[in-house]
């Protein structure tokens, strides 16, 4: 016995080309839909893992620090601005504070890199806080130093594999000529720890000829008041706060624009798929007007004919939509290429993240958007007198 | 504002860190200025990329390996590495190739590379990056001068572990004989890069 | 209970054409028994297509009454509803036409089995294979309607008309894209089906012979009826 679906479903592919055309149109925006709130959640998500793998939540520094660093890029750590790591101490007894790690961002000169010389920039951190900021990090090979004070260095994947260095090894720093042994490699993170030389602190310092440090990573306890954190940060005299909240927020909004034009698009894209849908169907009414008649003579009400046409828009958008997830899905890799050659910042790790809510929740303003647009050809079908099919013979 | 692009400045500073060391391949920091520099005459280049398992899989690499020296832990080159070659050329007309190659040095990597007309010669050397007191004094153009007018035949016979050989790479004096890692290094550079460039390009015939 | 199981009275049906005025049927009134085969006949415009529209509820009347199986249909100058005129219809009437109308993607058993998917009678049983082999179609089940003849889709349309067990048949012009051989066919199978089953056939035709094979013809001229005894 056949069913309603049965032949909602043959009357649609009485004209496969027209069907399947109206289908193409519906795949194409709900793939673009479901992209864009796949990379709407995966950048948040991306972005969140990057500033996870930062260890800490908020950054303090001495003010003026980012146009210095600018500096230190070009000129090898001149002018830069230093904080003494007295502040460690004050700030780590704020009751929000878990954890607290000193770091000295120091780089220099190297004639012998390039054609005119380029810079080495080195990372000073605490041997017995700083990797507990990370227990994330895995090694290569090797481990962290144990020491403040040890000649050693910690080096990033990237770097290990640029300097050709492996463990036991020895670099130079140049333009102070001291030697330091790599006792640990890193492993690949995707994250900018990749490129990063890691130094004991004291080291650094007695290279660098300071004591002093240039940031302070604050870990903030589970459930603490960040605001009133920052509130007190806030008040240091000639220091700037940094949370990677803020940070997050800035960036998301400078972005927000973009996501909201594009979205639009795709909104705009998915309204055109639909009167395309509203088109096939109600042309397909018109060329079955005396079939309707004889459906309705032959015991079918306005309402059973108007199911049988909202079948056949609900077969078209169901179908499309689940179509384009399915593409949307196998090309995420791809819209994700697209997306960091158009992007001037994007977050490391996969930008798309399309799971079963968000394709469900898709699907279901695909097939809703075009159960509405279904809704006039079918009120059309429902309405066709089967005296009208008599009298056209 | 100025406390957003403060914000901004500050996280790409800290993300934007990795791009000073992104480049583990070798290739030319400002190709432009570098190519017109190395080799005089030019008026522009074309970019080529190359890999061993694009050019020929295992068979190829395996046959590199014996050329380099067998199984040498000192002197190897990665099956999927992409090889950056610039083609130089003077309006349409091609005049050579610059090439450039990572090798082990004692303090870091050493950037060797080699400027080489149509038949394979050596024309110009350059290294780009080297690290340690005695970098000077390999990057001096007296040091480069050997290497002008060799060829892969100079390099074919020359031991990866102990650098010596027969011909022409015996001449060859180190200014450097405290940094004789970096001296080997440079030679294993250079046999490397001239077994490459024989490979992907002298060797290949119309795919030149 | 009446004997007729469909008496109309002085049914009429007007048509304005801009400021014509045409009576397509005029002042009808006639009536028919249980199992009675009836063949109306006439010539082109005469307007029997427009009587038995309105003998088999496709249409409303201007003013006149019908009543089927004693229930008072049309009357009182009351407009029915397409809504409930279709369910009157279903109740009563199958339908076959000229053009057949089988739907062309589905098969002869899904075609005949159409009706049940919106409607299915009270008592009754879903026999299609039954109808199939009764009107000689069966082996023709599984085939499209462009994999058939004429004659053979004719007999699906009759099978589709009867599956839901109507008290009625309306057949306007059955045999009219038939040639005479199936023209024949059809025409005895109406005939074998009325004697057998006792189903009530209401006929329009052109053709005088298979007007023949029912028992009763009824004239139409210029929207009035007169009974013949002979065409």
């Amino acid at each position: 016995m056949i069913s309603r679906l049965h032949i909602a479903y043959e009357d649609l592919f009485r004209k496969k080309t027209r069907t399947v055309l109206t289908l193409i149109g519906i795949i194409l925006s709900s793939w673009v839909l479901v992209s864009l709130l796949g990379f709407n959640k995966g950048f948040e998500l991306a972005l969140n893992r990057d500033i996870d793998n930062m260890g800490y939540q908020v950054m303090v520094m001495a003010k003026g620090c980012p146009y210095e660093a600018a500096t230190m890029m070009l000129q090898g750590g001149r002018g830069l601005r230093y904080i003494e790591q007295s502040m460690v101490e004050n700030i780590s007894k704020e009751p929000e504070v878990e954890a607290i790690t000193p770091i000295l961002m120091q780089a220099f000169f190297d004639p012998n890199k390039g054609e005119s010389g380029g810079i080495a920039g080195y990372y000073g951190v605490q041997a017995k806080s700083y990797p507990g900021m990370k227990p994330f990090l895995k090694f290569k090979s090797g481990g962290w130093f144990h020491e403040d004070d040890a000649p050693q260095v910690v080096m990033g994947f990237e770097a290990a594999e640029l300097e050709q260095r492996e463990v036991g090894d020895m670099i130079l720093v140049p333009e102070k000529n001291v030697e330091l042994k790599v006792v640990g490699i890193l492993e690949r993170t995707g994250s900018q720890d990749d490129g990063t030389i890691f130094v004991p602190l004291k080291t650094l310092q007695k290279i660098a000829g300071t004591d002093k440090i240039t940031t302070i990573g604050i870990k903030i306890k589970k459930g603490a008041d960040m605001a009133a954190l920052e509130e007190k940060l806030y008040k240091l005299p000639n220091m700037q706060v940094v949370s990677f909240t803020q940070v997050k927020q800035t960036i998301m909004k400078l972005i927000s624009t973009a996501r909201v034009m594009v979205l639009s698009i795709a909104f705009i894209a998915i309204i055109i798929a639909m009167v395309g849908v509203a088109n096939t169907i109600l042309m397909s009414v018109i060329e079955r007007k005396q079939e309707i008649g004889i459906l309705k003579m032959m015991g079918a009400l306005p309402g059973d004919i108007f199911r049988l046409v909202w079948t056949e828009t609900l077969i078209l958008c169901a179908g499309g939509s689940a179509i384009g997830i399915v593409l949307a899905l196998l090309f995420a890799r791809v819209t994700d290429l697209v997306v960091r050659q158009i992007l001037p910042y994007v977050p490391n790790g996969g930008l798309v993240s399309i799971d079963v809510v968000l394709a469900l929740e898709t699907f279901g303003v695909i097939v809703a958007v075009g159960l509405l647009s279904g809704l006039f050809p079918a009120w059309k079908a429902g309405r066709v007198r089967p005296l009208q099919t008599v009298k056209s013979e | 504002m100025k406390k957003y692009f403060k914000v901004i400045t500050i996280f790409l500073f800290f993300f934007g860190l990795p791009e000073a060391f992104a480049a583990i391949g070798c290739d030319l920091n400002d190709p432009v200025r570098d190519v017109a520099r190395l080799f005089p005459g030019s008026s522009g280049y074309k970019m080529r990329y190359a890999s061993i398992t694009e050019l020929g899989g295992e068979p190829l690499l395996k046959k590199i390996k014996e050329r380099l020296g067998g199984n040498s832990k000192v002197l190897f080159a990665p099956i999927d590495v992409p090889y950056t070659i610039y083609e130089v050329y003077n309006g349409s007309t091609k005049l050579g190739y610059i090439h450039g190659v990572n090798q082990k040095g004692q303090y870091g990597g050493t950037q060797v590379f080699i400027i080489q007309n149509l038949n394979g010669t050596i024309r110009n050397f350059y290294i780009q990056k080297i690290s340690g007191p005695a970098a000077a004094k390999f990057r001096s153009p007296a040091f480069g001068i050997q290497f002008i007018g060799m060829s892969v035949k100079d390099f074919g016979g020359m031991d990866a572990s102990t650098c010596k050989g027969k011909g022409r790479i015996t001449k060859v004096v180190n200014p450097a004989p405290e940094a004789e890692a970096d001296f080997m290094g440079i030679m294993r550079g250079l046999k490397k890069n001239l077994i490459l460039m024989d490979e992907f390009v002298f060797s290949a015939g119309a795919k030149k | 209970m009446s004997k007729y199981l469909i008496e109309a009275k002085n049914l009429t049906r007007i048509y304005h054409r801009g400021s014509e005025v045409i009576h397509a049927v005029d002042n009808v009134s006639l009536n028919v028994q249980r199992g009675e085969f009836v063949s109306f006949v006439g010539p082109s415009g005469s307007g029997k297509t427009t009587l038995i529209n309105l003998l088999g509820c496709l249409d409303n009347p201007t003013s006149g009454t019908l009543s089927l199986a004693d229930k008072e249909i049309f009357g009182g100058g009351i407009t029915l509803s397409e809504r409930l005129l279709t369910r009157i219809r279903r109740n009563i009437f199958g339908y076959i036409f000229q053009n057949f109308y089988l739907i062309p993607t589905l098969t002869v058993r899904e075609n005949v089995s159409v009706p049940l998917v919106f409607y299915k009678k009270k008592g009754v049983v879903d026999e299609v294979d039954k109808l199939l082999e009764l009107l000689g179609i069966a082996n023709r089940a599984d085939h499209l309607p462009v994999e058939i003849s004429g004659g053979e889709m004719q007999r699906v349309a009759i099978a589709r008309a009867l599956v839901n067990r109507p008290e009625i048949l309306l057949a306007d012009e059955p045999t009219g894209n038939l040639d005479t051989v199936r023209s024949d066919e059809v025409g005895h199978l109406l005939s074998d089906l009325n004697k057998k089953t006792g189903v009530t056939i209401i006929m329009v035709t052109h053709n005088p012979a298979i007007a023949r094979l029912g028992g009763r013809i009824i004239n139409v001229t210029d929207g009035r009826i007169s009974e013949k005894t002979s065409v």
